[in-house]
């Protein structure tokens, strides 16, 4: 029979939609508004894994983000793989496929059940570090066995077919928390005007009160968070997130906010729907109403299933009617757990007894379980519990506080249900991410939120205040308070009337004594994911931990996902007692965003796949694409690097390339480079000051190249720069320097020369540059404009103005190949028009398209250099033999003229650049490769350079380099040598860097 | 002499022009996107865009810039708009002037006529960038999972223009209208912006007007 622990009635679950899932192979019943937790246990499952350490069985033992033993690995396929998931946080759908992450190969059956005893002498407390430091070479082995036998989890294989994304919000109030506080503050804070996020990580809003006893205006409690969520739905600013987790508070109130869209419906989410949503909140005041988690006692054998906290028996029987068991057994030292044994009693369920630590306790739930007739064990507690895959009985006895002892030899009670209340811890992580420490307070036994410099504010159960009537109440200031500090003006509230019961003092209590002494006693679990005993925390003491953190280093507690929700507080009290010392000396340790796991999908969001990165195209692209280029990454452009014909590989494509400029005229997409527009009666002066060559002289007309370099006189950019009108340049850069040099003139006309009247605009996006390069290409330009091309009227280093194919354009005569080349500048908008037009005259003449690659190797024929290929940031423009760029008599001090006069950048032996042309004309040098002069040396060598550019495809017919050789230019005809990694040696001649065409005669015609 | 090279960059009407989102070929998904889509997308392209320099603090050059154009200067932030003809702040220095497309020329040299003698630039960047306008209910929806900028109306009212980060790279964002808001787009990054805003608007449903 399915549903075994279902009850007859009760619990917010939809009985009508019966949903079916499969756990562990087996399929399952249950219903919507279920859990899987919920579910998986109305199905009477027991065993839901096994432990970290000890592989010891393990069940459901919380019904929040506090479930230790429950973690698990959920989806359907390969590609929905999720790790991680908390059952108890899960909502249950249709087909929903869980897998348990420990207890390999089988948790009923576990293989590591053998070894899992082995293990457990295997891993004392600080195993990490006393088994597995040696040897060693060992780690790698060891790392791999011990995280497949950790469970935790794994990721899937395969792309998650699902869209996350990312949303950033600004809002006056963010709400952590939609329980009584939470909403009580919301409603404030709403009502006044502010823009409010209601955030709250449970699949509905209403917190305690979704399982609570208690009536507000004399209804249940929920009808009031009915009303309350209509109300603020009504409000236009206010956002409304369940299923949403608050999970990191940054600096400056920056939070971050997982939302589950779709998690709950299936495994994947429907099509079109976005399945989990990182927002990314900036608020102005937060209001933290996170709560309080029941913390649970420490005895013996509290581990095995059928131990569980609790307000979580009451959260499965109210919420989910379910019941995890037939006979309870409430251990407590509060009042509060009360209601526990009320509500089982309700559900039809048998009370075996309730153990409470205190001796005399009076408080109105004690009084009305006595009414009922409940068993009352005073000055008692569950000293340990007896099973090994299900509780059959737990023993009580008579305990003394003060000497921490058992004083009775006690009673075992048979049941198959433990419920341990050891009062309530606030949860502050949120309010201590940022390093605000919590502060310990004796009244309520548990650390509330200390000083921090947030502008947050703390309500309900965070601060400690735990009547339904009293949270209301802080919640509803907090919410104004909130507002008002964020600039609003709050509006009078009623709130609704809570019943104020009597409560009693929580005495303190955390771990329960055993008369065999903790050592010997069974296991008492602290930490239950990462299976820490009490007995490891007090042999971490008796080892010398004295510090918090090093305990918690030391024996694993509160270690990753979990986050200590449940040990924090029990085990610094073991470490204090064991230490002698107080709680609050003890202190507590960090807590770490995030508060529960995030999915990296979340933390992408849609910066993946297709727009992982932008890409940057010219107007030319699609031309490109058509002539069925390979294309290459220039910072986020993509270039064309080669135009392969007839499956061409990269070489025969550039080989072919190359000679056709050379023979008669080729076409280059130029549009990335950088383009900036300088006006001002001060730019002339301008350059002279950020370039290393003098303008003052370049008339109207003319085009010069320049040098840019930093003040530490090494080269940073380059280009030509051309004299439109009196006032009115235009500097090209590289591709990849354009928006670093536009910053640079902006910083120093801002910051250095505010005097200079200059201004500056990219207008990079704005021209298309076509280059056509190679002896013919004055006929090929002549038959398409109206410029006049004869070298007499339009010579070498200067722009004309006219039409190209019918467009305006500004045609420059400058070369980057060391051919007779023409760079025809026009509106983008126009470029597409303009390219057919020359494509088709260009015919006759064998007109061919070129990328990079082929760019590339002519202007390393003729020695022109590469700024971020040639030159790394330390050479002078000396050290590229280019001291010709360098205006020595300048009268304003240029950037870069101190730098490079540093006697470090004046000695002999710096690296300069030389051409290298390898014995064997068709050795090809790798780029990168290290050069020596003598390959007979012992090694380590003395490295004397590197080749910086490498081609042996080119229109030479060998293959050469340009390299950096220390002292090279006064070496030229001498012989270096490249030892490669294979053993080999290649030999190379220092020549001169430029290969072709050394007058200049080609590119002057 | 003359201070600065200005040419006629349009050619006759008849030659061919594209904007940095004709290889989308956005007129063919016109009217077929989701109805009542939650984003409508329109280019607004092949308009005259010039880069605006001056001194703001120069009555002279606010009166100039008066006369040429019968607009204001805006203030920081903001945008002014006159017919087909907006102005906005982009800089303490600088206003990008939006015209008609082809009169682009006619009024740069209107400018440099009424700003004579003054240190001042204009540059034509029509090419190099257009506007896209989204409208539709879920548009701030789009913008929040673009840009960490506050795009509440209580922050971004209609006629406001900011320059700011935009999914991966930056863009400037004009409150044109209370469900109506344009992008700068630069042409270079048009297609980055357009897989961008395709993706983002997917689960609202997008539609493409003309």
């Amino acid at each position: 029979m399915s549903q075994t622990h279902r009850l007859p009635n009760g619990g917010r679950v939809d009985r009508n939609k019966v949903l079916t899932f499969t756990f562990n192979g087996q399929q399952y019943k249950g219903y919507e508004g279920d859990s899987l937790a919920a579910a998986l246990l109305a199905n009477g499952v027991d065993i839901i894994g096994r432990s970290f350490k000890y592989s010891r069985p393990r069940g459901i033992y919380a019904a929040g983000a506090e479930e230790p033993n429950a973690v698990l690995q959920i989806g359907a396929t390969e590609a929905t793989q999720i790790p991680n998931v908390r059952a108890t946080q899960q909502a249950l759908y249709q087909g929903l496929v869980a897998t348990s992450t420990n207890g390999w190969p089988n948790v009923n059956t576990d293989m590591m059940g053998i070894l899992g005893k082995v293990g457990g002498k295997l891993m004392p407390p600080g195993f990490y570090y006393k088994t597995f430091m040696y040897p060693k070479s060992f780690w790698m082995t060891y790392e791999k066995y011990i995280r497949k036998a950790a469970g935790l989890g794994r990721s899937p294989t395969q792309n998650d077919p699902d869209t996350y994304d990312n949303m950033n919000h600004h809002c006056d109030v963010l709400i952590v928390g939609a329980g009584p506080a939470g909403l009580a503050a919301a409603l404030a804070a709403a009502r006044s005007g502010a823009r409010v996020i209601v955030a709250d990580e449970q699949e509905e809003f209403g917190g305690s009160l979704l399982d609570s006893r208690e009536s507000l205006d004399g209804k249940p409690a929920m009808e009031w968070v009915a009303k309350a969520i209509a109300e603020l739905k009504g409000l236009p600013d206010v956002k409304l997130l369940p299923r949403a987790t608050v999970n990191g508070y940054h600096d400056h109130n920056f939070l971050t906010i997982h939302e589950r869209l779709t998690d709950h419906l299936g495994d994947r989410a429907p099509i079109g729907q976005v399945r989990q949503r990182l927002h990314r909140v900036r608020a102005k005041r937060v209001v933290l109403a996170t709560g309080a988690c029941e913390r649970p006692l420490v005895y013996g054998n509290n581990d095995v299933p059928g131990n569980m906290l609790a307000g979580a028996v009451s959260t499965y029987v109210r919420r989910y009617g379910v019941a995890p068991g037939k006979k309870l057994l409430l251990s407590t030292n509060n009042d509060h757990a009360y209601r526990v044994a009320l509500d089982w009693l309700d559900a039809g369920q048998n009370v075996v007894a309730v153990a409470d630590a205190r001796s005399n306790p009076r408080g109105a739930l004690v009084e009305e379980a006595r009414a009922k007739g409940i068993r009352i064990l005073t000055g008692s507690a569950v000293i340990e519990a007896r099973g090994t895959k299900r509780v059959t009985g737990a023993r009580v006895a008579a305990i003394d506080l003060k000497t921490h002892s058992v004083t009775s030899p006690g009673e075992w009670l048979e049941c198959d249900l433990v419920a341990t209340s050891g009062g309530y811890s606030p949860v502050v992580h949120l309010a201590s991410h940022l390093g605000g420490k919590p502060t310990w307070r004796e009244d309520i036994l548990g650390f509330v939120p200390g000083e921090a410099p947030q502008k947050r504010v703390c309500v309900g159960g965070i601060n400690g205040v735990y009547g339904l009537g009293d949270s209301l109440a802080d919640g509803f200031e907090g919410g104004v308070r909130a507002a008002s500090e964020a600039g609003f003006k709050a509006v009078e509230g009623v709130l609704p009337k809570a019943l104020n019961q009597l409560q009693e003092a929580t005495v303190a209590l955390f771990h329960v004594p055993h008369e065999k002494g903790t050592a010997r006693a069974p296991k008492q679990f602290v930490d239950l994911q990462n299976d820490v005993t009490a007995a490891a925390i007090e042999l971490a003491t008796r080892e010398g931990f004295e510090s918090v953190e090093h305990v918690k280093r030391y024996t694993a507690l509160g270690f990753g996902t979990d986050q200590g929700k449940l040990g924090n507080v029990n085990g610094l009290a073991i470490a204090a007692r064991s230490l002698n010392v107080t709680i609050p000396q003890m202190g507590t340790t960090m807590f770490r965003p995030n508060y529960t796991p995030v999915t990296f999908g979340a933390i992408a969001g849609r910066h993946c796949g297709h727009i992982f990165e932008p890409v940057r195209y010219t107007a030319l692209q699609a031309w490109h694409v058509k002539q069925g280029a390979e294309f290459e990454d220039v910072g986020q452009w993509k270039r064309p690097w080669y135009f392969p014909r007839n499956g061409e590989d990269l070489h025969a494509a550039v080989k072919r390339e190359c000679q056709a400029v050379r023979d008669s005229v080729g076409i280059l997409d130029a549009s990335t480079l950088g383009k900036i527009d300088i006006q001002g009666p001060d730019a002339r002066e301008f350059l002279n000051r950020i370039y290393t060559n003098a303008w003052t002289k370049l008339d109207v007309g003319k085009a010069r190249y320049g040098l840019m370099c930093k003040e530490d006189g090494m080269v940073f950019d380059d280009g030509v720069t051309a004299c439109l009108a009196d006032n009115h340049f235009v500097m090209t850069t590289t591709t990849g320097g354009a928006a670093r040099v536009l910053q640079w003139l902006e910083i120093y006309q801002q910051t250095e020369w505010p005097e200079l009247k200059v201004y500056f605009t990219s207008v990079t996006d704005h021209y298309a540059t076509l280059t056509l390069s190679g002896p013919n290409s004055r006929k090929l330009l002549s038959e398409v404009t109206d410029i006049d091309l004869d070298r007499e009227a339009f010579p070498f280093m200067t722009w004309k103005e006219g039409l190209v194919a019918g467009v305006p354009a500004r045609v420059f005569r400058i070369s980057f190949t060391g051919e007779l080349s023409y760079e025809v500048n026009i509106q983008a908008d126009y470029a597409m028009g303009v390219l057919e037009k020359i494509v088709e005259a260009g015919k006759k003449y064998n007109l061919t398209p070129y990328g990079t690659e082929t760019m590339h190797v002519l202007r390393a024929e003729k020695g022109f250099i590469i700024v971020g290929q040639d030159t790394d940031g330390s050479m002078t423009p000396d050290d590229l033999n280019m001291g010709w760029c360098v205006g020595r008599t300048k009268p304003f001090s240029w950037l870069g003229w101190r730098g490079m006069n540093r006697e470090d950048c004046v000695r002999d032996q710096r690296k300069q650049l030389v051409g290298l042309k390898p014995v064997n004309p068709t050795q090809w040098l790798p780029e990168g490769a290290q050069l020596v002069f003598d390959p007979k040396q012992t090694i380590p060598m003395t490295m004397v350079g590197h080749v910086t550019s490498s081609y042996a495809h080119n229109s030479l017919g060998y293959s050469f380099a340009m390299g950096v050789v220390k002292g090279g230019l006064k070496r030229i005809g001498e012989r270096v040598f490249s030892p490669q990694a294979d053993g080999s040696v290649i030999e190379a001649e220092i020549v001169s860097s430029v290969f072709f065409d050394p007058k200049g005669d080609r590119q002057n015609i | 002499m003359t201070t600065a090279n200005v040419y006629q960059q349009r050619p006759d009407s008849g030659v061919k022009a594209e904007s940095s989102l004709h290889h989308t070929n956005l007129a063919s998904l016109t009217g077929k996107g989701r109805k009542n889509a939650g984003v409508i997308v329109r280019e607004k392209k092949l308009l005259g865009h010039l880069t605006l320099r001056g001194d703001a603090k120069d009555p002279a050059f606010a009166e100039g810039v008066h006369k040429a154009l019968g607009l204001e200067l805006p203030v920081a932030l903001s945008l002014v708009a006159k017919g087909d003809t907006s102005l906005q702040w982009m800089g303490p220095d600088e206003w990008l002037l939006i015209v008609p497309g082809g009169q682009e020329y006619a009024v740069e040299q209107a400018l440099r006529a009424a700003l004579v003698g003054l240190h001042i630039s204009v540059v034509n960047v029509s090419g190099g960038q257009q506007l896209l306008e989204l409208s539709g209910p879920n548009v701030r929806n789009v913008l929040m999972k673009s840009t960490s900028y506050d795009v509440h109306p209580d922050n971004f009212p209609v006629g406001k223009a900011i320059g700011t980060v935009f999914a991966k790279s930056q863009l400037v964002i004009r409150h044109t209208g209370e469900d109506t808001w344009e992008l700068l787009i630069r042409r270079s990054f048009s297609d980055y912006w357009w897989l961008w805003l395709q993706d983002a608007a997917a689960e609202y449903g997008l539609s493409v007007e003309a």
